[in-house]
């Protein structure tokens, strides 16, 4: 060190602060100026198609051509109204609410007794029975379509509210991520239990599951997402316009051709609908379903 | 109240023995803590005694019924886990409570009352309505305490119950444990690692290793008279200094240790306990090394060291020194005027030293005298 100045640390800190304070924004600044005009273009993007339909869905034509074409029109009540009554919107969304609801709490009541079983349970060979919970993954709904199909109008099922939802019910991923939930809790809280002789049901109901209350919204979140947004099975197994679900009706709408042209504003209107039950959810819900992919990625 | 009695109890995992032939017996109101390093069985051993795990083999006796087949539920039992075990979604009040219906026949006028005894006994009234995750570590392990408690069980089953809290506080609940037994007298079993817990703790101290029993006394006895090696050095801080050592003249008159750097010789009762053996291990406490001062004038039989670390303790000066080729630590005053390198004489007690065999480690003699004779309970 011999031939350098030293000047103690604290001097040194001083006189960068200093300079800090009189110059430019440092580099740590314009990372973070960098970053959130980053995020707010990615945003854009994304709700730019988003925000398109929500104009569309006010104006008479829908047809966009330019940018001046991107200015709400006059017609939201008659457009939304048309669509809900004539069209019975309403009808399909309260099916797709109808049909959501029960695949999620039927999903939710197999999984969470599936996962019980697989975690407290000593049943024999209880890894390759997991193992071939987790198999079933591979041969999801759309997969089995034919046979299914065959087997659900055998059952005399078409055009029901159970052809809808029973193919759906039982879920792996669900099964999973309550399983690595239900290994997080601490094995001496279950022995606790244990020698206070609480049975399996009553340490269900009032620690198992009071223990697991965030999990279980963040996955039901998902789980109503998906079951929402089915299109391709309902489309197959529903006949009567009157049983059918939001998305397929989307496609209807779609299929309603006037004067030769489709009716894109009344499209865009109903798509705005369709988009409303899973936004909500996703807004009033969106800090346990964060912490449920959280687990997932552990 | 409840004797506990394990007779050969075994338990294998897969192809893991965990505990092996464990014979113990836990008295009427006893304190006994079962200590021993990580790995030796014990948490085992007590998982076995509250029917958390299943024995491979041999009985659990609590009152003289065998209860090795009965659920947890049907010993009545309550266990104080290392982390508490509280039930993070209720209040302290509620993680009391919440077992009881299942456990016993309580109505809910007593479950109150027994909550407020020992609300009142463990001074957590304040906690009742608070949620686990708003208590200090010691605040959680008072309530898990007072949710053994209010069950009113037969033995208290704890493991580790204090390690998870900072030294100060450790040592405040140690004393309040203490205190907790004497008030009620319940049959408690205490697993822990540390081998100050478990001698300012426990009415008698099993110690395990290697999935046996090592000895089972009082904290004293098991200080002063260590069965083997095993216990011998694993209690008491710092450990025992082992020396190995020639025997001469065992036969016919008083027997004397050769090191190879001293020779020490032993009073004439210990030559029947160590028969014509050739070669044994003496074993001496650091606190029973004292520095030769000048005013002592010649000393018979001293050890000369030479000292290589010094650690000033503040009540004391622990001096790790070589002797020959070997290492022994000695605890010196704390203001011995003492230099790294000092070539010292150290003097022992001679009311104080352990022979041990060189092979088995079994304790051979102790040369402190005593009424009663030393009750050994090797495990070798």
């Amino acid at each position: 060190m011999l031939g350098l100045i030293q000047y103690p640390a604290r001097l040194l800190r001083a006189t960068k602060r200093q300079t800090a304070a009189l110059a430019l924004p440092d580099r740590r600044d314009l990372e973070t100026i960098g970053l959130h005009l980053l995020l707010v273009g990615s945003v854009l993007l994304i709700v730019f198609p988003i925000l398109v339909a929500a104009i569309v869905s006010t104006k008479q034509t829908g047809i966009v051509t330019g940018l001046a074409d991107l200015v709400p029109g006059g017609h939201v009540v008659e457009n939304y109204r048309t669509v809900l009554v004539d069209y019975q919107f309403g009808r399909f969304m309260w099916n797709s609410f109808l049909m959501a609801t029960v695949i999620v709490t039927g999903k939710l009541a197999l999984s969470i007794f599936a996962a019980t079983a697989i975690v407290y349970y000593d049943l024999p060979y209880k890894d390759l029975l997991f193992l071939f919970i987790l198999f079933t993954l591979l041969l999801p709904v759309p997969v089995r379509f034919i046979p299914l199909f065959q087997l659900v109008a055998d059952m005399g099922w078409t055009n029901s509210m159970l052809a809808i939802t029973v193919p759906y019910l039982a879920s792996a991923t669900t099964v999973f991520i309550l399983r690595q939930h239900f290994l997080s809790i601490p094995s001496s809280i279950v022995e606790t239990a244990k020698l206070d002789g609480v049975g399996p049901l009553k340490f269900m109901a009032f620690v198992l599951l009071p223990m697991s209350k965030g999990i279980l919204v963040g996955v039901s979140v998902i789980m109503f997402v998906f079951a929402w947004n089915q299109y391709l099975w309902p489309l197959v197994i529903i006949n009567a316009e009157a049983d059918q679900v939001a998305q397929v009706g989307l496609a209807l709408l779609e299929g309603d051709v006037v004067g030769g042209e489709v009716s894109w504003s009344l499209v865009m209107a109903g798509s705005m609908l369709t988009l409303l039950p899973p936004l909500l959810l996703l807004i009033l819900f969106r800090k346990p379903l964060l912490r449920a992919f959280v687990i997932q990625q552990k | 109240m409840t004797t506990v009695t394990l007779s050969d109890l075994r338990k294998e995992f897969d192809d893991v023995t965990a505990v092996e032939s464990i014979d113990l017996e836990v008295r009427d109101s006893e304190f006994l803590v079962i200590v021993g390093p990580s790995g030796c069985g014990k948490s085992t051993t007590l998982r076995l005694i509250a029917g958390l795990e299943r024995a491979t083999d041999g009985e659990v006796r609590m009152d003289g019924r065998d209860v090795v087949d009965d659920e947890p539920k049907e010993r009545n039992v309550a266990m104080v886990f290392q982390n508490y075990a509280l039930y993070p979604h209720m209040t302290g009040r509620r993680n009391m409570t919440f077992g009881m219906k299942s456990a016993g026949d309580f109505t809910d006028g007593e479950i109150d009352d027994l909550v407020a005894e020992a609300a009142e006994m463990l001074d957590i009234a304040d906690l009742l309505d608070r949620k686990p995750g708003a208590m200090s570590g010691g605040e959680r392990q008072r309530v898990a305490l007072g949710r053994a408690i209010v069950r009113d069980p037969d033995v208290f089953l704890m493991d580790e119950p204090l390690s998870n809290l900072d030294a100060k506080l450790r040592i405040q609940m140690r004393a309040e444990l203490s205190k907790l037994h004497t008030e009620l007298e319940t049959t408690t079993i205490y697993v822990t690692h540390d081998q100050t817990e478990a001698m300012t703790l426990g009415d008698r101290v099993a110690v395990m290793n290697d999935g046996r029993v090592q000895q089972v006394d009082p904290p004293q006895r098991l200080y002063d008279y260590p069965a083997n090696r095993f216990v011998a050095e694993f209690i008491g801080d710092p450990a025992m200094n082992m020396l190995p050592a020639t025997v001469d003249g065992a036969d016919g008159g008083a027997p004397v240790l050769d090191h190879r750097a001293f020779t020490l010789p032993l009073p004439d009762d210990a030559s029947s306990a160590l028969d014509d053996r050739s070669s044994a291990v003496l074993g001496v406490r650091p606190e029973d090394l004292y520095l030769v001062e000048a005013s002592d004038g010649a000393y018979p039989g001293s050890i000369d060291a030479t000292v290589d670390v010094i650690e000033p303790l503040g009540d004391s000066l622990l001096l790790e020194c070589t002797v020959g080729e070997d290492v022994i630590r000695a605890n010196a005053n704390p203001r011995a005027d003492v230099d790294h390198g000092d070539a010292l004489e150290l003097r022992y007690d001679p009311e104080r030293l352990h022979v041990f065999d060189a092979d088995t480690g079994r304790a051979l003699y102790h040369s402190a005298t005593t009424d009663e004779a030393p009750v050994m309970h090797a495990g070798d």
